[in-house]
């Protein structure tokens, strides 16, 4: 179907980030280099209380502060704090340390609740503090049901029942979030850490009453974001605020501290899961009802969108008779967004695990069972592709079989990503100039993915050049509009843009310079015959060169010490489609990432929020664990190219199947299952029986 | 942080004089430097004492070793003689922090890092340490918190080199005013055992000089487990050394960390494993010995099982190198 070229010397190929350099070099300016003509450092004052009344803020003792140059509050008059690190106020001046002091100096009056909710468990109990007054915690369970769940069940051979959690992660982007912003007479000027320039600059023009073209939002580049980073932010604004206070240029980058509190999470759930499955081992009967909270907002995203506290049950699974009850809980702490594969990650995490353990109930193979069961012919391929490079049939024994203090367990478990289409918006141009140089302008922002490369990659090709003689502009609203980096679109949005352009390009320049073919050997002939004028070619998204809804399956292999609950993963297999693979190197990339940050969620990080202060416990990079070099194993990666279905992005599939393939490598191991993420050694040794009773 | 002075001290004395009445002495500055900044201490001034004369040796000697106070973590943990003296302080060292942190971190201020308990370090919380009125781990999130203690705080001890040094029986010697005097691991620690303030038993304007470490004990071994490979606190450490003579242990000391606010020891198991050869069931009753009076809470029991698998480890691998 698609008119991408079938002998290709650049696409599916590995290309190296043509930024490379630029990035090792430290030329590369990530928003948190920006320094602006006379630039001021900002900072923002938060909430040491999880919930209070704020009757008045002064600023005035901060303005004396030497060097401080302007304080803001974020809202003038009495309001309402509903958790530990909220945004009351921010100042601007010439050092941290003058921020810093003039921080400690604002006087806040305010009247501290002792009525806060920050846990789950807590929220939902019926005398709860209320996180919003006078109405409840928990939302009412929304039902879906199809078939008949009552009669289906005891029609089946084997049923199991399991209560999985995962807990609230942190997207700790090594870049927090922040941005440089200048507000003069002539407009807003932002240099912003985002996955979205156009909507920061949407955001930063509705919240400061200009109009869209007074506002340029710039992002050379930027450290990540994984769902986070696509508003202006509250950050934002009160940099805008500042500069104009101040007039100058303003600097707000969170620190670690603040990153943890108030600019997003992955919501937690609480699955409670029954499953059944006939005596030939086809999925009957399901029910499910599942939790999680969002924050203060319940369910509610935090800003961004997609980061709402619902997930997909029976997630991939096709199940004749099944009901699931989704309801949401409020708490007192920093609200969702989306993060990679919104809702996906611990959907997959309770669905794999109960699949898990309904097939050793029923006496299959854990990977037969799926085989049977799930309905997608890619994934059927990935399954049997990753089964023979994994070894799954020499690896695979029966739980808790294997000999010795130190057990070995292997796992499996699927990824299906909705989304990750082209956004047909795209818009982009191309400037070909009459030395033969090019240079490609899109509006789309890289946010770590090698987006620059993709668009060298493609006109390379297309083109008959070499990557390294494309240049590439993109983070900057002021050329032609590209999507935000959200959903896993950026990748297929881009390519049949630049598809297009490329194409217009060829055929205006063979117009112009009479010659048939204007590519390779005769593109420098071509452009010559411009005379003095550059050819400018606007193109954009087109139809049939990109698709979506990736699969992905991935296979884990752990050793697990059980007398001290130590898990190490040996090796993760990835066995991933994205339809054309445009390049291979950036690809592989992006799928490390993405498994790496699943061994996160599987194994290290988790939220922890004090019930009596109300406050984060681990606020940092001390105890809110991330994987490091030792923990991480071989990573095998296999694709699937699939030209045929044109191009479709691959960031949040990765990152969805390595929980649950962890998880269930190490029930598999062990012989008993640890139900609730991060498998900590802690929780290892309680499922094994051996943490004494506590009498206190 | 607040603003403060900085200055370089040449000599013991005119450190002293430099840190008292508000100063802080600074060496790698791991510590002092996150304390600062998050307002849990204060210090108007910050005395550099990395150019105190002879305080970064390590001296060897036929009964006991000496080593500076400015020693970094990373010169023990390379230190080729030590590796085979004192395997022990060689495996204790590599498990400090990340390579960045041993590369500066000293042993001085191993020995006297603060609680990294996360009620004491979140600057928010005005717990029992920080003189507020309760300790907020108690009947809160104690997972990584102490099994013994004598008081009502239960923030562990997490210096690595305090667990090796113990089993060690070494020595800190101390510049007390003006004169030197010497603590055992249990008194360098004892006072955190009995007052929720103290980190240590050190006073303002103490200053480690070095920690001496008799050569008697010819084996030694260490060993934590953390909830991640590399550059994470231990969950629990243990370390052991002893004299092995024909197989049989003499004078064998066992210290375990973060499961208490000194370095965590039991005379009883001690005097139960001198003269004792080696073997499973010996491990293990060493190991009832040692945990027997353990008071887990909510969150933390979990520490049993590990603890006692590492005692039983780590005596064993004592054992192997015999």
């Amino acid at each position: 179907m698609s008119n991408w070229p079938t002998e290709t010397k650049y696409i599916s190929h590995a290309t190296t980030r043509i930024d490379a350099p630029a990035k090792l070099t430290g030329k590369a300016r990530y928003a948190s280099d920006i320094q602006a003509e006379g630039w001021l450092y900002g900072m923002i004052l938060r909430s040491k209380w999880p919930a209070a009344k704020i009757l008045s803020i002064n600023l005035e003792a901060a303005l004396k502060i030497p060097g401080i140059k302007a304080a803001v509050t974020v809202k003038d008059g009495p309001r309402t704090i509903r958790f530990y690190g909220e945004e009351l106020a921010a100042v601007a001046g010439t050092s941290k340390q003058a921020c810093l002091d003039a921080l400690r100096a604002i006087e806040v009056q305010a009247e501290p609740r002792h009525d806060f909710v920050v846990n789950e468990a807590e929220a939902r109990k019926e005398n709860a503090a209320q996180v919003w007054e006078g109405s409840p915690n928990s939302s009412k369970p929304q039902v879906r049901e199809s078939g008949s769940v009552d009669t289906a069940f005891p029609e089946c051979a084997a049923v199991v029942e399991g209560f999985y959690s995962t807990p609230i992660q942190i997207h700790h982007p090594m870049e927090t979030h922040g941005n440089t912003i200048s507000w003069t007479d002539d407009g807003v000027k932002a240099w912003a850490s985002t996955q979205g320039i156009s909507s920061v600059r949407d955001g930063l023009a509705g919240a400061l009453q200009l109009n869209h073209s007074q506002v340029r939002v710039v992002t050379e580049y930027m450290g990540g974001g994984f769902g986070a980073k696509f508003g202006a932010g509250v950050e934002g604004i009160l940099a805008a605020k500042l500069s104009k206070a101040a007039k100058a240029p303003v600097r707000l980058m969170l620190t670690r501290f603040e990153q943890a509190l108030a600019v997003g999470n992955r919501p937690s759930s609480f699955q409670k899961i029954k499953i059944g499955a006939t005596a030939d081992g086809m999925l009957h009967a399901f029910e499910a009802e599942n939790y999680g909270t969002a924050g203060i907002g319940g369910g509610g995203d935090g800003g961004g969108g997609g980061g709402g506290a619902d997930i997909t049950l029976p997630y991939l699974y096709k199940v004749p008779n099944s009901r699931v009850k989704q309801s949401v809980v409020a708490v007192n702490a920093g609200g969702a967004r989306a993060f990679r594969a919104p809702g996906n990650p611990p959907a997959s995490f309770g669905m794999e695990s109960v699949m898990d353990d309904l097939a050793v109930k029923l006496g299959m193979d854990p990977l037969e069972f799926r085989l049977k069961n799930d309905p997608n012919p890619i994934r059927q391929r990935e399954y049997k592709l990753g089964a023979e490079k994994f070894g799954w049939k020499q690896k695979y024994s029966k739980p808790g079989s294997s000999p010795g203090v130190v057990k070995i367990g292997v796992g499996c478990a699927a990824g299906a990503w909705p989304a990750g289409g082209g956004s047909s918006d795209t818009q982009g141009e191309a400037q070909i100039n009459p030395d033969g140089s090019i240079e490609f302008r899109l509006g789309v922002q890289d946010i770590g993915t090698g987006t620059r490369t993709v668009i060298a990659v493609i006109a390379a090709e297309l083109l008959g050049l070499k990557p390294e003689q494309i240049t590439v502009k993109v983070g900057d609203t002021n050329y032609p509009p590209g999507p935000g980096s959200g959903g896993s679109t950026t990748c297929p949005s881009i390519s049949p843009t630049v598809f297009d352009i490329c194409q217009k390009a060829l055929a205006q320049l063979q117009t112009q310079s009479g010659l048939a073919d204007a590519r390779g050997a005769n593109w420098f002939a071509a452009c010559k015959k411009l005379g003095v004028s550059p050819l400018v070619v606007h193109g954009k998204w087109q139809r049939g060169l990109s698709a979506d809804r990736a699969c992905g399956v991935q296979f884990a292999e752990v050793e697990v010490d059980t007398e001290t609950g130590l898990v190490t993963v040996k090796k993760i297999l990835g066995v991933h489609d994205c339809g054309l693979i445009i390049n291979k190197l950036t690809l592989e990339s992006q799928i490390n990432g993405g498994i790496i940050m699943g061994m996160g969620y599987a194994l290290y990080e988790e939220r922890v929020m004090d019930d009596l202060s109300g406050v984060m416990l681990n606020p940092n990079f001390e105890t809110y664990k991330l994987p490091g070099i030792a923990d991480v194993p071989n990573i095998d990666i296999v694709l699937i190219n699939m030209p045929e279905r044109g191009v479709i992005g691959i960031g949040e599939p990765a990152t969805i199947p390595t929980a649950g393939a962890i998880a269930n490598a190490i029930a598999n191991a062990i012989g008993v299952r640890v139900c609730s993420l991060p498998i900590t050694p802690a929780k290892i040794l309680a499922a094994l029986g051996k943490v004494p009773p506590v009498t206190t | 942080m607040k603003a403060f002075e900085y200055a370089t001290a040449h000599s013991t004395a005119s450190a002293r004089e430099l840190v008292a009445g508000n100063g802080a002495y600074l060496a790698g500055g791991n510590d002092l430097l996150g304390l600062l900044k998050e307002y849990l201490v204060s210090a108007n001034i910050l005395v550099n004492i990395k150019s105190l004369p002879g305080l970064d040796k390590i001296e060897r000697g036929e009964k006991h070793w000496s080593i500076g106070s400015l020693v970094t973590v990373a010169q023990i943990e390379d230190d080729m003689e030590i590796k085979k003296v004192f395997p022990g302080l060689h495996e204790a060292a590599s498990d400090v922090a990340s390579q960045q942190i041993r590369n500066v971190a000293t042993v001085g201020g191993n020995l006297a890092q603060h609680s990294r308990c996360w009620y004491f370090r979140q600057r928010d919380v005005p717990c029992l340490k920080k003189n507020g009125d309760l300790c907020y781990a108690r009947n809160g999130e104690n997972r990584y918190h102490s099994l013994f203690t004598g008081n009502p705080c239960i923030s562990p001890v997490v210096s690595s080199l305090a667990t090796i040094f113990t089993s060690l029986d070494a020595t800190a010697i101390v510049l007390r005013d003006g004169k030197e005097i010497r603590l055992s691991m249990a008194e360098l620690y004892q006072r955190a055992w009995e007052n929720p303030l103290a980190h240590n038993s050190l006073n303002h304007g103490d200053l480690i000089l070095r920690v001496e470490i008799p050569t008697a004990r010819n084996r030694s071994a260490y060993m934590q487990v953390s909830d991640k490979h590399a550059f994470d606190w231990a969950l629990v450490s243990c370390a052991a050394a002893a004299e092995v003579v024909a197989g049989k242990l003499k004078s064998p000391r066992v210290a375990l960390g973060s499961i208490s606010p000194v370095p965590h020891q039991v005379e009883a198991a001690n005097h139960f494993l001198d003269g004792k050869v080696l073997d499973a069931a010996t491990a293990t009753q060493a190991a009832d010995l040692i945990l027997k009076d353990a008071k887990p809470l909510e969150h933390n029991a979990y520490k049993m099982p590990i603890a006692h698998a590492l005692i039983r480890r780590t005596l064993l691998k004592l054992k192997g190198t015999a």
